[in-house]
């Protein structure tokens, strides 16, 4: 009894894990269902983050580093008002210049992917990847792919250290059934 | 006809039940009137709250299920539609895409309880558009059911059929109190009215009742009973007068012939009781005749007036004396006592009418009388026989007279 006790207490306090489970999205079975469904998500996070300068720029930039695993066709689509520009650049591309609202970042070195990490902390620039499925090389959002449906997963760490704000309810979305209780 | 009688009577309702039916009529018709004004109203608040409550629900399900519309995630849309589902009140929850595609749905495990109720209160589902950035990318629908509305209704109807009983219940007294103070000062005009008819109290009056209509129909009766009083009076002191007129004599205002009669009558027999005497005395004026044609008629009638006052001066207030013809008069004597010899009685009548008389035309005029007495049994033991027996006494005391004159 009492052990159950401490048990249900310590559940209560375990600190959240810093990476969320993956939420499932329906891909729907057609010749560009994936892509569409990228497209959809990244636009969907994309609507969901909220830039330190406040403005609700139309058009945000984003810049896809390394090659995207799920779909080369890399359009997102921004529910309502806004639209995403897509700019392919090399890591040293990006990092010379500062205009990149999103950085997306498919599969590439690890040392790069390291390098870019690190120059993104600290400024508002929106990462997601899609070639990390356990979120745990410091993207903000992971994309991943699992049988027949499209999920991401949320670096806790990562958005907590950024000046970005998220959505709570994208969060939520994200922490799915294996959030804690 | 005599068979229609009862039947009439029995058709006939006092005022208090008249009253009584048609205050319960009134009371019954204010208080459903009320009551269904008091529903209606309850019903249309009831209906707004539960409206807005669906909305609310509504607006909170799209709020909770924009994400995952956006990212098309059912798993997610569940969870978004997660607090609705502890909000009692709602059945069923669907949430549809920007192409009208399920998206997922949810139905309450519990049953309707009223399903009438429901149809009533929700037709149709609440349906919000879910937006993002001023687009739809989806819609939420919201199915209430009965289940919060049934404990309001049921406790509005329970304590609405309480405050229709309790409303009932005082109307009735009060209407039943308005009965009384009405029935009652009523009832004692009737009562009034009824005493005076039955038992001739003409003294009886309405006292004042306090209500303005009634007051003015007690004043009208009072005044009747004013009047009847008046008149019954009158009506007495009339028929003493006859009564009188018609015992006495108007001239000298002494009893006549026929109260004398009665008089004797009861004398004898009360004397016959007590087994004592009594005494006639008749008396009758000399020469009356003669002092009618001499002096006239008014002088006939001043000597019978002086005549007549001499016989009452010396009457002792129990002995009774009457005119029994044009100049004859009678007295009864009772009771005798060895004082008031009937002679002795009959010497100071002759000595008061000795007194000249004043005749009207201014000469004075000495008139004499003759007067015999009989004893009552001695003379005479019946009326006739000592009437009788007087009056021989009379005449031979006449006859006595003239040979002295």
């Amino acid at each position: 009894m009492l052990a159950s006790l401490f048990l249900i207490g310590a559940s209560l306090t375990t600190p959240q894990m810093s990476v969320q489970a993956a939420s499932q999205t329906v891909v729907e079975d057609s010749d560009d269902g994936m892509a569409r469904a990228v497209g959809r998500m990244v636009g969907g996070i994309v609507s969901y983050a909220r830039w330190p300068d406040g403005s609700v720029e139309s058009a945000r930039v984003m810049c896809v580093v390394g090659t995207p695993r799920l779909t080369d066709r890399m359009a997102p689509d921004v529910p309502g008002a806004g639209s995403v520009l897509v700019r392919r650049l090399s890591v040293a591309a990006v990092t010379s210049r500062d205009d990149c609202d999103v950085l997306f970042l498919g599969r590439m070195a690890i040392a790069d992917r390291r390098q870019l990490i690190a120059w993104v902390r600290g400024r508002a620039i929106l990462t997601i990847t899609d070639d990390d499925a356990a979120c745990i090389f410091g993207a903000m959002f992971c994309l991943s792919s699992r049988a027949a449906s499209l999920s991401f997963s949320v670096n806790l760490d990562a958005i907590g250290r950024g000046p970005l704000r998220i959505d709570p309810r994208v969060l939520n979305i994200a922490r799915g059934d294996g959030g804690a209780s | 006809m005599t068979g229609k009688a009862p039947e009439r009577i029995g058709a006939r309702t006092t005022l208090q039940k008249l009253l009584s039916r048609f205050h319960f009529g009134i009371t019954l018709f204010a208080v459903a009137l009320s009551g269904l004004t008091i529903l209606l109203a309850g019903v249309t608040a009831l209906r707004g709250y539960a409206d807005r409550n669906m909305e609310l629900a509504a607006q909170l399900g799209a709020y909770g299920v924009e994400p995952a519309l956006v990212f098309n995630d059912p798993q997610a849309a569940r969870e978004g539609l997660e607090p609705l589902t502890r909000i009692p009140g709602i059945a069923r929850l669907r949430v549809l895409d920007d192409r009208g595609q399920p998206l997922t749905q949810w139905a309450s495990p519990m049953a309707d309880p009223a399903p009438l109720l429901t149809r009533m209160f929700f037709p149709r589902p609440f349906a919000v558009t879910v937006e993002r950035n001023g687009s739809a990318i989806g819609t939420i629908e919201v199915w209430g059911d009965s289940s919060t509305l049934i404990d309001y209704v049921r406790i509005g109807l329970l304590a609405g059929l309480g405050c229709l009983l309790i409303t009932a219940l005082g109307t009735i007294f009060l209407a039943r109190r308005f009965e009384y103070e009405l029935v009652k000062p009523l009832n004692e005009i009737a009562t009034v009215a009824h005493d005076v008819r039955l038992h001739r109290r003409f003294d009886k009056r309405v006292q004042p009742l306090g209500i303005a209509e009634l007051d003015r129909l007690g004043g009208d009766i009072n005044a009747l009973l004013d009047e009847l009083q008046g008149w019954q009076g009158h009506m007495e002191s009339e028929r003493a007068m006859l009564a009188h007129r018609a015992s006495h004599d108007t001239l000298t205002a002494m009893p006549n012939r026929d109260a004398f009669d009665e008089q004797l009558a009861l004398r004898i027999a009360a004397a016959d009781a007590r087994g004592s005497r009594l005494a006639l005395l008749f008396i009758d004026a000399d020469n009356f005749k003669a002092a009618n044609d001499n002096f006239g008629h008014a002088a006939g009638d001043a000597v019978l007036v002086a005549l007549s006052a001499c016989i009452k001066e010396t009457l002792r207030e129990s002995d009774f004396a009457a005119r029994i013809g044009g100049d004859e008069f009678i007295v009864i004597v009772d009771p005798i006592d060895v004082e008031t010899a009937a002679n002795d009685l009959a010497n100071r009548i002759r000595a008061c009418v000795a007194q000249p008389v004043a005749l009207p035309g201014g000469e004075t005029y000495r008139a004499s009388v003759s007067v015999g007495a009989a004893l009552y049994p001695d003379d005479g033991d019946d009326a006739t026989a000592l009437l009788t027996a007087a009056d021989a006494a009379m005449y031979a005391d006449k006859l006595t007279n003239r040979s002295r004159v």
